[in-house]
């Protein structure tokens, strides 16, 4: 009985892990671009939110889910060409200073637009309920989004190591002036994969709006856990961080059900322990400019 | 290369170093006595006022490790927090009814905390400690929420009390803010003190370039700590005042937002100010409290108003101010030309820096080895420097010169053998702790502190030295040794009349003396100097040879150089090495007549190559590509100082030169990467320079780099796709590179197509990476070292097919393989120091051995 309890506990654990890794992949994708780290990331998941709830008010929970993220990219575009290119090259931490205020302003204008009170978003009525499998009780929802984050994860992962634009992004990565010499612009590259991982924040937002809570101060919160699994995970690394995710969301989800005063302070002592053990995360990645 | 770690100021706005001794003083104390008096027209009250002596506390601390230091902490608010909850605690369970006391008691445990936290946190630098920052202050919030046993949770902890101190009732505002407006005018006097302090002016060095300040000795992780210590003991005793001005703590102290308002503060005040933070705090509670009356969303302008600031005013508020005096009253023009020096002529080293000569060995290398991944830098190495002599070493292009020299300055460790200074193992040691022990070396690459004075520059590593370096309190105008020692070295360097001016103001040439100063001020016993000679005129090669000369009558130096005709000369001994490997050592004179060094350089002209015979007659055709006056700078050095050539279609250029002489940047200034800044580059007629490399590259160019460039993890096929990708396909200027012609020169690679590039031998990614590079539309082909490193077997296939290229495709090519580069070409072009030397007909060279020696060699 209670390894049941404990096994749905970390089937739990696991979805709150995807929901991480969405977040954290897009993260990571915008920093792999320009090496800039996106301060403002939690700011495009909230906006996802948001977007969602408003949106499915008038055209149903699916058209929300599948059209704020498509906005949300756009606005990421206009974020790209405008603010973040001007700090491929820079000091990071001038980056970081950018979005960070970037991320303030754009939790000041959820209050203002949404009000500071937290939003509920409902769930489609034909998604709730639970499902048994033989002994493991699981909600439906959360069943649903486990198989979406595996799906979106296969993409990305396809798209980057199976299709020439991958290719390009990641010989831009690897080698900025080799690709140069050979005549690719790589500005468009870096355009789209901003904009794909600005995307991803923000269908996470849509997603796990019926299940999370929706107030203006939600993208600070999940910008930390953002970041502790792109630390623990390494910040160059695509299976670090996959790794990273589910790690921290099953240690999150299974200590809050245990000890549940601990269950965000479990996170940060996870993140601190590895850190000590291997200082460069799990994939141990050196990023010299970043040191 | 990033030196600091916040945006710097440009060399011209550097500000003071440290603030004058007393202004800061007499502003602050009049600003705190006038404030109350300020409150009322505003509408505010003494709380308020209090309030903010107390924010600026709090900023100023942050600014401690920000501004001085160069480190970002996102989660500031921690020690804000700790300071206040310790002070209620401490009231509440220990010194009940007291003030004084749990404000000490509670800093001081703050600063023990922040002391093991900062150990621990401090061991990443930059981007990481700052999202380390962060993720400290969410956990000590979320700890500060939960554990409501101890923090009182959501409620906070309340009922504390103030107390009255001696005849003063605490609860009056008046005499609370006289309390806290006493402390807030000690906090500047401290921080004011430790800004004119050794350590304050260590930190700067830290900050705006970390690596150098370790090479002058500076224990660098230490300083780190104490400024974390510091910053967080001086935000944690503005929490402590908070605590009893409010009579309450809540989790609202320690939450992120706070951490982020606290860095606003300081990044909108002025960070590299003294007093920025203070005004950033009243910035900051003035919009607070009056547009608040208006609008509930002050925070969302002053958001704003942050990101206007980081991108248009780095340098906050007092930036503002100063731009605008410097408007009404422009400062005056620091000189630093170098024709605004005073030269003395001949003095004699200066006095620290003189040391009994010693005749024996005092730098022992033995066998030493480095290996990079699966390359062999340096094997099996092993020299001697006397204590009397200048030691020279010298060697080709990948000899391992400067690994060796870095292994022998701390900057890396070796994998095996041991290097002894005066009998002492050094191998492996720190940067620091090597300087320590006596050896002190220049840079290459311009590793000076660019936003400091020359003078301060030299100061700092006079400082290193001195047992006043850690002092916090003394200031740096009153020691007078250190000034003496380095006022002296300034006069010997020839810097004189120029000190005041910002280092990265200078000339190359004058920071390359710079440089020198900075390693000599650290009186070594052994100089390391790493090719002083590089990328300076004729004039200052000749000034620097003069001080290095004089400074080898007293003190050991060794040098790595490819100026070798200097070089040859003031040496004593040299060391020539050669693929790692240490070839021979001896006198100048023997060196230069030794056949195996010459070889090392000029090839052996060994067994005629075969090669298919050029048409006889040049025939009449536009030139594809024609460079006039070409100049190239990285940073302030002069690589490419006027290049011509010309370059007719079909036709195979060699561009030839010792180390240093500019080949491959030739290269890069052709294809884009590195644009030149003046000169005109025309490929058929049409101009390339200013153009972005891309589009130089789809007009025609492929360009195959030292090292090849293959892209990690791809096979052969898709690093060809991406050769393909951008490329013109049409074929509108004759010839097109179809896949198929491209795999048709190299039979090989169809077999392996589907091969991950890095399994391959490195014959055939030399030839993945040239037919990537010719691919669509290439008319010029660049090649950059394409024989290094290749088997013999392998460089005939690769001439072969380099050679069946001729007359359909033209090619510039650079290779240290002079055999295989001059049968190869039609033409050779010369390169020494940036201009071209010799231009000619490719056969002579080839041929005749004595002419190869005479324009190559010496």
């Amino acid at each position: 009985m209670e390894l049941v309890f404990l096994l749905e506990q970390v089937v739990n654990g696991l979805v709150l892990g995807g929901y991480y890794l969405l977040v954290a992949l897009g993260l990571a994708l915008v920093f792999s671009v320009g090496g800039v780290v996106n301060l403002a990331h939690g700011a495009f998941y909230a906006i996802g939110a948001y977007l969602a709830y408003t949106i499915a008010e008038r055209a149903g929970f699916a058209t929300g889910v599948l059209l704020s993220p498509v906005l949300v990219a756009l606005l990421g575009v206009l974020f790209e060409r405008t603010i973040l290119r001007r700090f491929y090259d820079a000091d990071p931490i001038q980056g970081l200073l950018v979005t960070f205020g970037l991320a303030m302003i754009v939790e000041q204008l959820l209050r203002r637009i949404w009000g500071a009170a937290p939003i509920p978003v409902a769930m489609p009525q034909a998604l709730k309920g639970a499902v048994l499998l033989g002994d493991f009780l699981f909600s439906r929802y959360r069943l649903l989004l486990l198989a979406i984050v595996a799906l979106v994860l296969a993409a990305v992962w396809l798209l980057l190591n199976r299709t020439a634009f991958g290719r390009v992004v990641r010989a831009g990565i690897d080698r900025p002036d080799m690709v140069a010499a050979l005549g690719i612009r790589l500005a468009p590259y870096r355009l789209a994969v901003v904009a794909l991982g600005v995307g991803l924040a923000a269908l996470a937002g849509a997603l796990f709006a019926p299940i999370a809570v929706v107030h203006p101060a939600m993208g600070e919160e999940i910008l930390t856990t953002a970041f502790v699994v792109v630390v623990i995970g390494g910040l160059g690394s695509f299976w670090g961080v996959v790794l990273a995710a589910l790690l921290v969301g099953v240690t999150r989800g299974v200590t809050i059900h245990f000890v549940p005063a601990a269950g965000e302070a479990a996170m940060y002592v996870l993140m601190f322990l590895v850190l000590l053990l291997r200082p460069r995360g799990l994939s141990g990645e050196r990023i010299g400019r970043f040191e | 290369m990033r030196s600091s770690a916040l945006p710097s100021p440009k060399a011209a706005e550097v500000p003071p170093l440290a603030p004058s001794r007393v202004r800061p003083l007499l502003v602050g104390g009049a600003a705190l006595l006038l404030l109350p008096l300020a409150m009322g027209p505003l509408g505010l009250t003494l709380g308020n006022a209090a309030i903010l002596v107390i924010l600026a506390i709090a900023a100023s601390g942050l600014n401690v490790l920000v501004g001085w230091t160069g480190l970002v902490s996102f989660g500031h608010a921690t020690w804000f927090g700790l300071g206040a909850y310790g002070a209620a605690l401490l009231q509440r369970h220990l010194f009940g009814g007291r003030i004084l006391l749990p404000i000490v008691a509670s800093v001081l445990a703050a600063a023990a905390l922040a002391a093991v936290v900062g150990f621990l946190l401090l061991r990443r630098r930059g981007v990481y400690f700052s999202l380390m920052t962060l993720a400290l202050g969410a956990l000590t919030f979320t700890v500060a929420f939960r554990w409501t046993e101890v923090t009182g949770g959501e409620d906070g902890l309340g009922g504390l009390e103030r107390g009255a101190l001696g005849p003063l009732d605490l609860d009056e505002p008046l005499a609370w803010y006289l309390f806290v407006a006493a402390i807030g005018f000690l906090v500047l006097w401290f921080c004011l003190r430790l800004a004119r302090s050794p350590v304050g002016h260590v930190l700067v060095a830290i900050r705006e370039r970390q690596e150098r300040a370790a090479f002058q000795g500076y224990p660098v992780d230490r300083y780190r700590l104490l400024a974390f210590v510091l910053s967080a003991a001086i935000t944690a005793l503005a929490g402590a005042l908070s605590a009893f001005q409010h009579y309450l703590v809540t989790a609202e102290t320690v939450s992120v937002a706070f951490s982020g308002e606290l860095l606003a503060m300081v990044v909108i005040g002025g960070m590299h100010h003294l007093l920025g933070p203070a005004l950033g705090a009243v910035f900051y509670l003035l919009f607070r409290e009056l547009l608040s009356i208006w609008t509930g969303d002050w925070l969302l302008w002053f958001g704003l108003l942050f990101v206007a600031f980081v991108l248009l005013s780095p340098e906050g508020l007092v930036g503002i101010a100063r731009r605008l005096r410097a408007r009404l009253r422009p400062p005056p023009v620091l000189a630093a030309a170098m024709g605004a020096r005073r030269l003395h002529a001949g003095l004699p080293l200066p006095a620290f820096l003189r040391r009994p000569r010693r005749s024996g060995a005092i730098l022992e290398v033995e066998a030493v080895a480095k290996r990079f991944g699966g390359i062999r830098a340096v094997e099996g190495a092993s020299l001697e420097v006397r204590g009397d002599e200048i030691h020279a070493l010298i060697g080709p292009n990948g000899a391992g010169k400067t690994t060796l020299f870095n292994l022998i300055s701390g900057r890396l460790a070796p994998d095996a053998g041991s290097i002894r200074l005066e009998g002492r193992e050094i191998a492996g040691l720190s940067p620091h702790t090597t300087c320590r022990m006596g050896i002190a070396r220049s840079f290459q690459i311009t590793n000076l502190f660019p936003g400091l004075s020359v003078y301060e520059n030299l100061r700092l590593a006079v400082q290193a030295r001195h047992p006043a370096r850690f002092s916090l309190l003394r200031d740096v105008e009153d020691i007078a040794e250190i000034h003496e020692e380095t006022r002296a070295l300034v006069r010997w360097l020839g810097l004189e009349g120029i000190e005041g001016a910002a280092a990265g103001d200078l000339s190359y040439g004058g920071q390359r003396l710079v440089d020198l100063g900075i390693a000599l001020a650290s009186a070594p016993g052994l100089l390391l100097l790493d090719e002083p000679f590089a990328g300076l005129a004729a004039a200052e090669r000749e000034r620097i040879a003069g001080l290095v000369a004089e400074i080898g009558r007293t003190l050991p130096v060794l040098i790595v150089e490819h100026d070798l005709d200097r070089v040859l000369a003031l040496a004593d001994r040299v060391t020539v090495m050669n693929e790692g490997r240490v070839l021979v050592t001896g006198t100048p004179a023997a060196v230069r007549a030794d056949p195996r060094v010459q070889e090392v350089y000029t090839g052996t002209g060994g067994a005629p190559i075969r090669r298919r015979a050029a048409s006889a007659t040049p025939r009449e055709r536009p030139p594809l590509l024609q460079a006039r006056g070409v100049r190239t700078f990285y940073g302030n050095s002069l690589i490419l100082d006027g290049v011509e050539l010309e370059l007719g279609p079909g036709e195979i250029l060699a561009v030839l030169g010792r180390n240093g002489a500019g080949k491959s940047t030739l290269l890069k200034s052709l294809c884009g990467l590195v644009p030149a800044r003046e000169g005109s580059i025309r490929l058929a007629g049409r101009e390339l320079r200013g153009l972005p490399a891309a589009e130089i590259a789809r007009l025609g160019i492929g360009y195959v780099p030292q090292g090849r460039g293959l892209f990690a993890g791809m096979s052969v096929r898709h690093n060809l796709e991406l050769g393909r990708l951008a490329r013109p396909h049409e074929g509108r200027t004759g010839v097109v590179w179809s896949e198929r012609a491209v795999l048709d020169l190299f039979p090989r690679l169809r077999e392996r197509l589907d091969t991950p590039a890095d399994y391959l031998s490195g014959g055939e990614q030399q030839m993945v990476a040239i037919a990537r590079a010719l691919s669509g539309d290439v008319r010029l082909l660049l090649l950059d070292e394409p024989f290094e490193g290749l088997a013999p077997v392998v460089v005939e296939e690769l001439f072969g097919v380099l050679d069946s290229l001729r007359e359909r495709l033209s090619i510039l090519i650079v290779d240290h393989d002079l055999d295989h580069a001059l049968a190869l070409a039609d033409r050779v072009l010369v390169l020494e120091r940036g201009s071209v030397l010799h231009e000619g007909p490719a056969r002579p060279l080839l041929e005749d051995l004595e002419l190869r020696r005479r324009i190559l060699w010496l």
